[in-house]
């Protein structure tokens, strides 16, 4: 059995190491009409090994699987280096589901940086392939950082203006949630002598510290330092920055993956670790984040003139829907978040998908400059249609399942007036969704030269993410038993 | 906790709390790469006294070692980035970098 699963860490680490040293050994010529073939294959290779690691851990009855450095496999639970568990996995799933939308639109759009592109894209996925995996605070700083500068050297590719103050501006930003991250990770060092889960989770379950403000002191700076990376109302500045400087694969792969693993998923991990069942404080503190990111942000959107903004903006408002899930507390909260979680990787990197093709064809992603676009572009306009409504969370798209039961568990637990708010700042979502429809796809159209969709790897992608929204949505029932079956919820 | 940690964690914060005021105060990038590099001094600070005091030092070492390579990288690509953004506008005052209206 062990020697099976020691394969698996080799894909979501190995892989992308393997792959930036084979692309660059080729002269350079040759080596960029790989670039793509490489980085699809190393992204759905990604996606199915975590299909794989679901399917073990359901065969071996098991919650989490544990593996040490590459060296050595044969390692007990509470000495190991990484760890696969579902929202690991589930996360993973994420990551190369996203790269690989990400490789697709990559062809069209930054073909002439195609290598620089590839190979900082390989070590973004391998840093928050880390992310995923890890098993201590202080590994996961590590992994924060090689994913954040990975991502500044993305968003910069070009050296443009634009470019470049995104990637400041993110730089800034990251550098203080880090400093935020390792602070609360120091106090917590000096606390307990450790840094590894298990550890932690053992001994503030059995209560065994003397210094109770410097836990709570700690845990204030990790949740500021997530927040910060998340993109959460009151720290979100640098995000519709940089998503908008940055070229369109790499929006893609921010807005659909990056913010959330490095700021969201960590703060599942907290809640694992600090069973914020108890810390009720730190809870409403999370609510209040998220409730500000969720109303702000959508209102925000509202009133945005440039497609990616207006895009980036509605991230801000998702992500907060996925911390409202993880702020209850409670196991239907935390299925609802890590559901959201799937759902806003695929509807946000189909409609970054769209924003891209726009681009492409018309170079500004400027509202003045878009209208009527439904003719032209069908597919464009129809699956950024089905991605909106699901954002939106109408009944028949994945959206809703996810929206849904994070509301009932915010209603359980938290009671009507913020479910109610929620629910509310859903409108501000079709009414910002509807907007980016008219302006764009609908409309009257504007005197131009005239597009014409191309049928390339952008198409492709954002087609096939309708169908998992869209199949999703409807299948979902199924989940929902499996998961009762399983005495999940 | 003895006198001399809460000494030394006081020092840290003074140091901490004057990279963040260098932080909100200056608007040149390479002021700003600075203070961000003074703020995590005084983290890495931090660490240094907790791995002092609860006896876990060589953790604590190896810690601080890893955190200066990485914020050595972070500070290569800011000064690269400053560099940049300093050949195509020929300043570095933040207040001029403002292209997207955020």
């Amino acid at each position: 059995m062990s020697a099976s699963l020691a394969t698996l860490v080799y894909a979501f680490i190995g892989l992308p190491l393997i792959a930036i040293v084979l692309l660059n050994l080729p002269n350079r010529k040759f080596a960029e009409k790989l670039c793509i073939g490489t980085g699809l294959f190393v992204c759905i290779v990604q996606m199915a090994t975590a299909v794989i690691a679901v399917l073990l851990l359901i065969e071996f009855n098991k919650a989490s699987m544990s593996f040490s450095q590459f060296w050595d496999m044969h390692v007990a639970d509470d000495a190991a280096y990484f760890s696969v568990d579902f929202l690991s996995a589930v996360c993973l799933f994420c990551i190369g589901m996203v790269g690989a939308v990400s490789f697709a639109a990559a062809g069209s759009t930054v073909r002439d940086k195609i290598l620089n592109y590839t190979n900082m894209m390989m070590v973004l996925l391998l840093g928050m392939n880390g992310i995923a995996l890890v098993t201590d605070l202080f590994s996961v700083y590590v992994f924060l950082e090689i994913s954040g500068i990975a991502s500044f050297l993305l968003i910069a590719l070009y050296r443009d203006p634009v470019g470049l103050e995104g990637a400041f501006k993110y730089l800034v930003m990251s550098a203080i949630a880090s400093a935020f991250i390792l602070l609360g990770s120091g106090l917590l060092f000096l606390e307990f002598g450790s840094l590894r889960f298990v550890v932690l989770e053992e001994m503030l379950q059995a209560g065994v510290y003397n210094n109770p403000p410097l836990v709570w002191l700690a845990l204030f700076f990790l949740v500021a330092g997530f927040a910060i990376k998340s993109g959460n109302m009151p720290f979100h500045g640098w995000l519709p920055d940089a998503q908008t400087g940055a070229p369109s694969p790499v929006s893609i792969m921010l807005s659909g993956i990056v913010e959330q693993m490095s700021g969201t998923y960590a703060t599942m991990r907290l809640i694992d670790i600090f069973l914020l069942n108890k810390f009720t404080v730190v809870n409403i503190g999370m609510m209040l984040l998220a409730l500000l990111s969720i109303v702000l942000g959508a209102i925000a959107a509202v009133g945005q003139t440039d497609f990616k903004r207006t895009l980036a903006y509605s991230s801000i408002s998702q992500i907060g829907y996925i911390v409202l899930g993880i702020s209850c507390g409670t196991v239907l909260g935390y299925v609802g978040a890590v559901l959201h979680f799937f759902n806003h990787s695929t509807f946000k990197s189909t409609l970054f998908a769209n924003a891209a093709a726009v681009k492409n064809q018309l170079h500004s992603t400027h509202y003045d400059d878009l209208g009527g676009l439904q003719k032209q572009m069908p597919i464009a306009a129809a699956t950024s249609v089905i991605a909106g409504l699901s954002t939106a969370g109408l009944p028949p798209f994945a959206g809703f399942w996810s929206k849904l039961l994070i509301i009932i568990a915010v209603w359980q637990t938290q009671g009507a007036f913020v479910a109610s708010v929620a629910l509310l700042a859903s409108i501000f979502t079709l009414a910002y969704f509807l907007r980016i429809q008219h302006k764009v796809f609908f409309g009257p159209e504007k005197q131009r030269p005239a597009v014409k969709e191309p049928k390339d790897g952008i198409a492709i992608a954002s087609i096939a993410l309708s169908v998992v929204t869209i199949g999703f949505g409807i299948l979902f029932p199924v989940l929902l038993l499996a998961l009762q079956t399983q005495g999940v919820l | 906790m003895n006198s001399l940690t809460t000494a030394f964690f006081i020092a840290a914060a003074m140091i901490l709390f004057a990279g963040c005021y260098m932080l909100v105060r200056s608007h040149n990038m390479i002021r700003l790469v600075i203070a961000v590099e003074v703020v995590m001094k005084a983290v890495t600070l931090v660490l240094v006294f907790a791995g002092y005091s609860n006896g876990n030092t060589a953790l604590s070492q190896s810690f601080i070692i890893t955190i200066i390579v990485a914020e050595v990288v972070v500070a290569v690509v800011a000064t690269g980035i400053a560099i940049a953004v300093y050949r195509n506008n020929g300043d570095l005052d933040l207040r001029k970098l403002n292209k997207l209206n955020g």
